[in-house]
């Protein structure tokens, strides 16, 4: 007989947690319902809705044809009739094709109607790069932040992504949830940080970042799957090179300044890793919020790595030259503290 | 739901005209400052709508909105005042005359064109989630039926045969673009079998015909048989906006149709010919709406704007 301490990692992995999430979130409240591609009797090309049609049942969580420009416009419907939909697009990348019912309806309903029309809306979706190329590898969380109405949540751990699935679900406001395709199937004992997923019910609530790791010399703030290659730098230069403090942004709308901005005015070097486009994004984001709150003369380094404005290529060997991985992250590392 | 008569019909219609030309006011003086889109000449369709649709069937209209808004019961003062950017507006004024929402009438609208049938099919598939018999009436122009959502929300309709109900107000003109020009059939009625959807054109000057083909596409699907397509053609009156010059129109056909084919004229003269009621009785009618209307715009205008300091509220709803 084998005894389950509370200490023991359950060894599931990211997908699991999310509809983990999903299923205790839809048990408490019979509003929510899940829409999208293969989100039904397959679970999620990924498996992050695996099970629920079974507990739930075919109209609860609806798998629909490839129309993501209806199905995505029917969750405003949907939501004015006082359901919480949950819309599953399943690469980021393929929001083009309704990006309209996204900006245009979910995100700016609330504000045209004077506050009277919620839009309880989670778009749940996938980004990051698995070796897709193009057009099935982008993390777009900039776009959406840059698009007034939309919170956007892009976990980093297991434990975050049930926390925030079930944030996203309560909140009156529509949030797009963009998970890491490069997350999704990797098992949380893998992971260094927030690798426990308790089973009952926990909310991590928006707009508040995590520090992963602390640190004296440079503040690193980051976000998804480059939390993990941070980490990875960051415990490696420990007791040998600069003491780097890594920031979890868990969410990119709210931006968590009071954090970064906390750590930078001990810090006064920041570096900004981002998976995402490095121009008009995040990144530059970041760093202008942390110049008006503190100042110029608080930074005495200031750099960020990301994908610079260049589409995703399809080699190994031209990814790895637009991504910000862990060598890139060591050399910005080195700069700034130079 | 009681069907109302002709005469009561008529009387919808003056309302509704005498309601856009009170807006239209609204635009040399820069009360309404962006552009108006009237629905003049289209009053046939959203007045053969009363009767047929309880509180709770939704409503999804465009940005040519205002008249499907009043069928749908949403309160006049406060559409006028949203249109007129007043504070007292239906949206506080943060909407404006494209984006009307009233929550509880399930009525809404979307200032892009085609984005209504998406958001009326989530309507219709919460009708049948709860259980509730609704329907959802998705409107659209003969412009917005060449856009890829009319093809996703039809064919979703008609695969899980959901209540949605598709009006199209076909008027022939989407902005310049004539309605022969854009579309590869004679008529949109005719798509109806590609969906298992019911399908009819009526003439949209006929509130007489629309009551009819309209009550029966809302029976059609609210029975649970799918989605139905009820096409009214009609004629759009005025430019596309007002203060478009609308040079790509033939002047002298506008004005023939104008005269010649007023849907408020032709239901005029059948309650005349048919000894409804004489010719006093409708002047007195129509003297009685306009008067209603011009105090309704007196008032709104004394309302007063949003104050500034109000500009960032409300983009989340929970505050931050």
């Amino acid at each position: 007989m084998t005894v389950e301490t509370s200490a023991a990692v359950r060894n599931i992995n990211v997908s699991q947690a999310i509809a983990e999430s999903l299923r205790l979130e839809m048990a408490r409240d019979e509003k929510v319902v899940v829409l999208g591609e293969d989100v039904g009797l397959q679970g999620g090309v990924f498996g992050s809705t695996r099970g629920l049609q079974r507990e739930f049942g075919a109209m609860r969580v609806r798998d629909t044809p490839i129309a993501e420009m209806a199905f995505t416009g029917m969750a405003v419907g949907l939501a004015i009739e006082g359901y919480r939909p949950v819309v599953e697009i399943m690469f980021v990348d393929f929001i083009g094709v309704c990006l309209e019912q996204v900006f245009n309806a979910i995100g700016k309903i609330p504000y045209m109607s004077g506050g009277r029309v919620e839009m309880p809306v989670v778009i749940k979706t996938a980004g990051g790069c698995i070796g897709s190329a193009a057009q099935h590898s982008q993390c777009l969380w900039g776009t959406f932040a840059h698009l007034p109405g939309l919170k956007v949540v892009a976990p980093s751990s297991p434990h975050d992504s049930k926390g925030l699935m079930a944030a996203a679900v309560e909140s009156d406001d529509p949030v797009v949830f963009i998970e890491h395709k490069g997350l999704l199937l990797q098992k949380a004992a893998t992971f260094e940080h927030g690798a426990d997923v308790p089973k009952e019910r926990y909310v991590v609530p928006l707009g508040q970042a995590n520090v992963v790791h602390a640190g004296s010399d440079v503040t690193l703030v980051t976000l998804s799957a480059s939390v993990s290659d941070a980490l990875a730098v960051a415990q490696e230069l420990d007791g040998t090179g600069p003491s780097v403090e890594v920031i979890d942004l868990r969410t990119v709308v709210p931006l968590d300044l009071d954090t970064i901005c906390a750590s930078v005015a001990r810090t006064g070097r920041l570096l900004v890793v981002d998976e995402d486009y490095v121009g008009f994004g995040l990144s530059g984001e970041v760093i202008s919020g942390v110049v008006e709150r503190l100042g110029p003369q608080a930074l005495r380094a200031v750099k960020r790595i990301g994908v610079a404005d260049t589409p995703i290529p399809a080699a190994k060997s031209l990814e790895e030259a637009v991504l910000p991985g862990r060598d890139a992250i060591r050399r910005a590392i080195d700069e700034v503290t130079r | 739901m009681s069907t109302p008569t002709l005469l009561e019909r008529y009387r919808a219609m003056l309302e509704m005209r005498s309601f856009e030309e009170a807006c239209q006011q609204g635009v040399p003086t820069r009360e309404v400052h962006g552009e108006l889109h009237s629905a003049i000449g289209q009053e046939a369709i959203a007045a053969g709508m009363l009767g047929s649709l309880r509180e709770d069937d939704a409503v999804v209209s465009t940005h040519r909105n205002h008249l499907h808004a009043l069928a749908k019961g949403v309160d006049p003062r406060a559409m006028m005042a949203e249109i007129f950017e007043k504070s007292t507006g239906l949206c506080g004024g943060f909407g404006g005359h494209m984006h009307l929402f009233d929550k509880r009438l399930r009525f809404s609208t979307t200032g892009i064109v085609g984005a209504s049938l998406p958001v009326a099919l989530g309507h219709a598939y919460a009708a049948v989630l709860g259980g509730t018999g609704a329907v959802a009436v998705g409107v659209t122009g003969d412009g917005g039926a060449n856009i890829g959502s009319f093809h996703e929300c039809l064919n979703i309709a008609g695969a899980w045969k959901l209540p949605l109900v598709v009006l199209i107000e076909n008027n022939e003109w989407a902005i310049s673009v004539p309605f022969s020009e854009s579309t590869a059939t004679p008529t949109l009625a005719e798509r109806a079998p590609a969906y298992g959807a019911w399908g009819k054109r009526v003439d949209g000057l006929d509130v007489e015909a629309v009551t009819e083909a309209f009550a029966e596409a809302v029976a059609h699907a609210r029975a649970g048989h799918g989605p139905a397509i009820l096409e009214a053609t009609c004629y759009r009156f005025r430019g596309h906006y007002e203060g478009d010059l609308d040079l790509y129109r033939k002047a002298d056909e506008k004005a023939q149709r104008l005269a010649e084919r007023d849907p408020l004229a032709l239901t005029r003269q059948t309650l005349l010919d048919r000894g409804v009621a004489g010719e006093a009785e409708l002047d007195a009618m129509a003297a009685a709406a306009s008067a209603r209307t011009a105090e309704l715009l007196e008032s709104v205008r004394r309302d007063p704007s949003p104050a500034p300091a109000t500009a960032h509220d409300h983009v989340f709803v929970s505050g931050r």
